[in-house]
């Protein structure tokens, strides 16, 4: 029996996008016919929706309803001090910058002072249009709907490595600038490898510059490699007032005995999904990963993680806390998968929601799936209001009740936010986020 | 100076705090708790409120605080002449009223020194006084906290996250000192604590002492009250003072126990 799969509105704009812009998309060759394979590779699938377990509270289909189209390269005018001020307290880290302007690299705005022998750097457009045959094994051809139409529509991004045993010190941040006046969508592909040995603190920042539209779309992947013994820490952050849609994926591979740790700050999009799928390549690796998602009015922030533990003796620890207001509906999936060989393995999870309105809605769904047996796993999940107990020790001292409402609030993400080992990322994420909570 | 003496002057002088024929009830269930106190403290004395468990101890003491898990069904609690029931915890606080907690609470996240500048800049607006600036601020809890023997490196910590109990009761007579109350609650402050922990709180609020203010010291065991010595001690049992004495009941009490007074009660 033949199927006839009836597209959406926003599953045709994107083929018909697809078909403008592929000419104009850099790179050839193999180029091209990798971008064609994935637009085919979704077009089969389509939006992910609701009855793709994954997808069970995001269901894209009925949320993407119309899908800007992508941003046309344009002349940039905007210097750094548009950029520092779109950054916030992120502009006060010391720190090498990549600036991103609408999804294309800026040279004039990046500034890298480590020496080419610490930290390699292309842009992925310049390396796209080159079609070196080593890039083409770096782009994965199953990562689901969303990867593939990053992969289809790809117009730049970095490519970044960090030599083997090297350690650059000041951190990288990457800075993604929206600048548009109109809505578009932008696709933006990173590909970070941090050698065996080597040390590295990435930083992504998300931003919007004034008067940038609203009703943006985003796709951004990220994909990691840590060799043996490399230790990276990668924070991103995006704090959104543009009503913008945010798609993220991070795919992080840990070599044996290398460490990652990983934080997302996620505040106000309209709609985000981030995804992070990590996977233990080596015995001995640590991931510690952990996160903030704030949301209020109707807003939607949904973190799917799957940690795949595919090697003996490796450890991971999750855990993130999401402030919920308003009808916002906050999301947490996280499956822990211990394959047969994972013996000594160690896992925990945690995800907590603080509701601050009786219309907010937190979905949590964690997922143990154990095949060893020599193992030590745990997750859990709370949902809950303020604590009635700490607000009265607070207010036992003279605090009044709305300064210690927003004292246990700010406590409560604060336990997460301390996993950042670097102290001005620290300092400048915990700055965003009391911004956030105290603009009630 | 002898009890006889005691006795009459306390007719004289001013009444800091006077509990009349309390009762409370818990809000959630309606069990009746307190059952008619009546207690009266002047100025400057320090009182100890013993009794068996269950009495209604730490109860009295979160009622004295304004904890809302508890409906007050009769009677009045003054303080200086004014009465407190109708007050938010943190309008008794900016009043002088400071409970340390038996079991203090964990913030994760918050500095104890942010924490305690909050707290110590609230209760000075609402008192009318000008708030510290950061040196100030720091100077003073540093001296204090030095007297405490509580280093540095805690304040920076979280408040009370990953303190062992000693750590914890030393932070609460702290954050006592800091805030300067004129009615000081200190709710089994002694439970969990090693002798030597005990003498460091014991002289942190003997320190605190005044004629000034006003002293309500809970405590299942008599031994607190070898370092911290009261004017009267008073036996709460089902929810009543059953017995009002001097220092030496105390004493009585260590070795004849409560029985006495649960047999009473009961």
């Amino acid at each position: 029996m033949n199927v006839t799969t009836l597209r959406t509105k926003a599953e045709s704009q994107l083929r018909e996008q697809f078909d403008a812009a592929a000419e104009g998309l850099p790179g050839t060759g193999w180029v091209s016919t990798l971008r064609a394979r994935a637009m085919d590779a979704f077009a089969a699938v389509g939006l992910p929706h609701r009855r793709i377990e994954e997808w069970k509270y995001t269901d894209l289909r009925e949320r993407l309803r119309d899908v800007p189209a992508p941003r046309a390269a344009a002349a940039t005018t905007i210097n750094a001090a548009d950029i520092d001020r779109a950054l916030g307290p992120i502009a006060a880290i010391d720190a090498d910058r990549i600036v991103l302007v609408d999804g294309a690299y800026s040279a004039e705005l990046s500034k890298v002072t480590a020496e080419a022998t610490v930290i390699e750097l292309m842009s992925l457009a310049a390396m796209l249009k080159k079609a070196p045959s080593w890039l083409e094994g770096k782009f994965a051809a199953d990562g689901g709907a969303v990867v593939a139409l990053n992969t289809a529509f790809m117009s730049d991004g970095v490519l970044l490595k960090v030599r083997k045993d090297q350690d650059p010190v000041r951190p990288v941040l990457l800075v993604l600038a929206r600048t548009a006046f109109e809505p578009s969508a932008i696709a933006v592909r990173n590909v970070i490898s941090v050698e065996a040995g080597a040390r590295f603190t990435l930083v992504e920042a998300h931003i919007a510059l004034d008067g940038a539209a609203r009703g943006a779309l985003a796709n951004i992947v990220t994909d990691v490699t840590l060799a043996d013994g490399a230790t990276c820490d990668h924070i991103k952050c995006l704090v959104d007032q543009t009503g913008s849609t945010h798609l993220a994926t991070w795919n992080t591979s840990i070599g044996k005995n290398a460490t990652y740790r990983g934080f997302q700050l996620t505040a106000s999009p309209a709609l985000a999904r981030n995804d992070i799928a990590i996977r233990f390549a080596g015995e001995g690796g640590k991931l510690d990963l952990s996160g903030v998602f704030l949301a209020r009015g109707a807003e939607h922030i949904d973190t799917t993680l799957v940690v795949d533990h595919a090697v003996p003796a490796c450890e991971s620890r999750e855990l993130f806390k999401g402030v919920l207001d308003g009808r916002a509906h906050g999301i947490f999936q996280g499956k822990i998968i211990v394959r047969p060989d994972a013996q000594k393995t160690d896992g925990k999870q945690m995800s907590q929601a603080l509701m601050l309105s009786p219309d907010a809605q937190f979905s949590s769904k964690p997922e143990l799936e154990i095949y060893a047996d020599d193992v030590v796993c745990g997750h859990g999940a709370t949902c809950t209001e303020i604590d009635a107990d700490l607000l009265f020790y607070c207010r036992s001292r003279g605090i009044p009740p709305d300064v210690a409402r927003t004292m246990l609030t700010e406590s409560f993400v604060g336990e997460a936010i301390e996993k950042i080992e670097n102290e001005d990322v620290r300092e400048a994420i915990g700055t965003l986020a009391i911004g956030w909570l105290r603009a009630k | 100076m002898k009890n006889g003496e005691r006795g009459k002057e306390l007719e004289t002088r001013y009444v800091m705090l006077e509990i009349k024929n309390l009762h409370a009830r818990i809000a959630e269930d309606g069990t009746e708790i307190l059952k008619g106190i009546d207690l009266v403290v002047p100025k400057g004395e320090v009182h100890a409120i013993m009794g068996p468990n269950g009495s209604g101890k730490s109860t009295l003491a979160y009622v004295l605080a304004g904890r809302d898990d508890y409906e007050i069904t009769e009677g009045d609690i003054l303080w200086n002449g004014e009465s407190i029931l109708e007050m938010a915890p943190d309008e008794r606080a900016a009043k002088g009223v400071f409970l340390a907690f038996q079991y203090p609470m964990e913030i994760p996240g918050v500095a104890t020194m942010t924490f305690l500048r909050a707290a110590l800049n609230s209760v000075r607006k609402k008192r009318g006084q000008k708030e510290l600036t950061t040196p100030e601020f720091l100077k003073l809890v540093r001296a204090k906290a030095a007297e405490l023997g509580v280093a540095d490196e805690m304040l920076k910590r979280p408040l009370n996250v990953g303190f062992s109990g000693g750590e914890k009761k030393r932070m609460e007579i702290l954050q006592m000192s800091v805030l300067e109350p004129t009615l000081c609650v200190l709710d089994e402050t002694d439970s969990g604590l090693d002798i030597d922990a005990i003498r460091i709180v014991s002289e942190g609020t003997t320190k605190l002492r005044g004629p000034d203010r006003a002293m309500l010291v809970i405590t299942h065991y008599q031994r607190l009250l070898n370092y911290i010595v009261p004017d009267k001690v008073h036996v709460l049992a089902d929810g009543r003072i059953q017995k009002t004495g001097g220092k030496e009941l105390a004493l009585e009490l260590e070795k004849s126990g409560y029985a006495g007074f649960i047999g009473k009660a009961a």
